[in-house]
């Protein structure tokens, strides 16, 4: 058995305000192997976004740990971000940076020497159809090549896994079944994609392994074909497990 | 070390500058243009000669040095400010940098923009008979080590900031009252001696003077008092603010 790709053992993440203590994530565990394509499910609030952050490095854990390709993303954080793409949920960048000059940065902060960097740039701005936009700044984009620009930014260090929080928020029909074309080429060569999406036939498309994250616990894991026993899609399976996970929490 | 990830942020800082270069580049040179013709043609030909050197000469090393504090704290604070607003530190944070790396990064940025406006400024001076360098390594040690320092200060407070208000309070209420208090244009000869003796307390003196020093050979502190002020403030800085990006205060969740 080949090590997982990602590995998540008893993580908990607690905000501290100071005034009050809020568990966002709550002893979750979670094992991602190497080449799926991995659906993470969950409302607004239920921790979908920290657990990536505690990936990533955007946020630190409270206690447990977080393993990519087996390295410890705390104890040697700098070998495990190489590793780690991410394409975020919020833009998070310089809006009056261009585009082009978004991947060289990226790129560079990742190491990569200036002729790769170059040959990279241009063949991501390429792939994702932003030729003639690479030379504006980014704030001048629409909400679509927003989102293009940074799945091109994430992608510009050829990580193992690519971890996209929401990549299709606010892009039209056609560009997010582009989109998908792209993410399951990447997937067939073997990346390694966690993918968080409100668009649950998205997740049915694209995702071989799904969790659903309620509350900051993992309230269900499982593949694809178990979601969708009956005959029943992502969608209503999600729907009856968070329902009941509502309730039980109510009571 | 990720010296191409270290080279990317002086690179994109210095494009950062030159995007808004009438504010960062164009203003503090006229400011300092302005400092020189008011203390070299109008006030300074009515003034002897001091310490050998004509009074422009005196005072350019502390406008200089001003100008260095003043582009070295902005470049820093709103850099890195404008990254927590913006959320574009979280491109520093998931990229593989250490903690030092992180230091040497926003320092390194913060001290290209203030070498950028001193050059500027040294044209200036040139234009008034202002420069002289006796000693143009100890010059270059001590601009970039008081660049560094106030880049660091300019970290702390773009950290602690909730507002772009906040950001301006050091540098309101502490960097400009010492800065004009430690002796930049005037020599603590001219001073009282209760008066000299507290600003030898204020480390603002010992900056001045060190570039002063390098500049036209004249010194009014000890020198070694100087070196160690600078070297004890850059490492307690340094540690300072190394254990704020470890620690991930404000920028980290």
């Amino acid at each position: 058995m080949s090590q997982p790709m990602l590995e998540i053992k008893n993580l908990r993440k607690i905000y501290d305000s100071g005034k009050e203590e809020k568990v966002a994530v709550d002893n979750v565990s979670l094992t991602v192997e190497k080449g799926a394509f991995f659906g993470l499910l969950g409302p607004n609030g239920a921790g979908k976004s920290t657990t990536i952050h505690c990936i990533t490095g955007i946020a630190q854990p409270t206690s447990g740990e977080v393993l990519i390709d087996g390295v410890d993303v705390v104890k040697d954080y700098k070998t495990a971000r190489r590793m780690v793409g991410l394409s975020p949920q919020e833009f998070n960048v310089d809006f009056f940076a261009k585009v082009e000059d978004l991947l060289d940065y990226m790129g560079g902060y990742y190491g990569i020497p200036k002729a790769a960097r170059q040959a990279r740039i241009d063949e991501l701005i390429k792939r994702f159809d932003l030729e003639e936009h690479r030379k504006k700044k980014f704030q001048k984009l629409s909400g679509g090549l927003k989102r293009r620009a940074i799945l091109a930014r994430a992608l510009v260090h050829t990580p193992d896994l690519l971890i996209l929080d929401e990549p299709t928020a606010g892009v039209d029909v056609e560009q997010r079944h582009e989109l998908w074309d792209y993410l399951r080429e990447l997937n067939q060569k073997g990346k390694t994609i966690i993918l968080t999406s409100h668009y649950l036939e998205e997740i049915q498309e694209l995702c071989n392994e799904i969790a659903i994250i309620n509350h900051g616990k993992i309230i269900k894991e499982g593949t694809k074909a178990e979601y969708m026993k009956g005959g029943k899609s992502v969608e209503q399976t999600y729907l009856e497990i968070t329902r009941a996970d509502d309730k039980k929490e109510t009571v | 070390m990720n010296v191409i990830g270290l080279f990317t942020m002086f690179r994109r800082e210095a494009k950062r500058t030159l995007r808004v270069v009438v504010q960062t580049l164009v203003a503090p040179t006229i400011s300092a243009a302005l400092y020189l013709f008011i203390f070299g043609t109008v006030i300074g030909t009515k003034i002897d000669d001091f310490a050998g050197v004509p009074y422009v000469s005196f005072v350019f090393p502390g406008v200089l040095m001003l100008s260095i504090i003043n582009a070295s704290f902005a470049s820093a604070s709103s850099s890195l400010y404008f990254m927590r607003f913006t959320r574009g530190i979280e491109e520093i944070l998931i990229a593989p940098f250490s903690y030092l790396e992180m230091l040497v990064g926003f320092v390194g940025s913060a001290v290209v923009r203030a070498l950028m406006v001193s050059v500027l400024i040294l044209l200036a001076g040139l234009l008034f008979g202002a420069v002289s360098l006796v000693n143009p390594i100890g010059f270059f040690l001590y601009v970039a080590a008081i660049a560094a320092i106030f880049a660091m200060l300019g970290i702390i407070v773009a950290l602690w900031a909730e507002s772009f208000e906040q950001l301006q309070v050091l540098n309101t209420f502490v960097i400009t009252p010492l800065t004009y208090l430690g002796g930049i244009f005037y020599s603590i000869t001219f001073l009282p001696e209760l008066a000299a003796q507290i600003t030898r307390l204020n480390p603002f003196f010992y900056f001045a003077d060190g570039i002063r020093t390098s500049m036209i050979g004249y010194s009014e502190a000890n020198t070694t008092i100087g070196i160690l002020v600078i070297a004890g403030l850059l490492l307690i800085l340094g540690t300072l603010v190394t254990t704020l990006f470890k620690r991930g205060w404000k920028i980290r969740a």
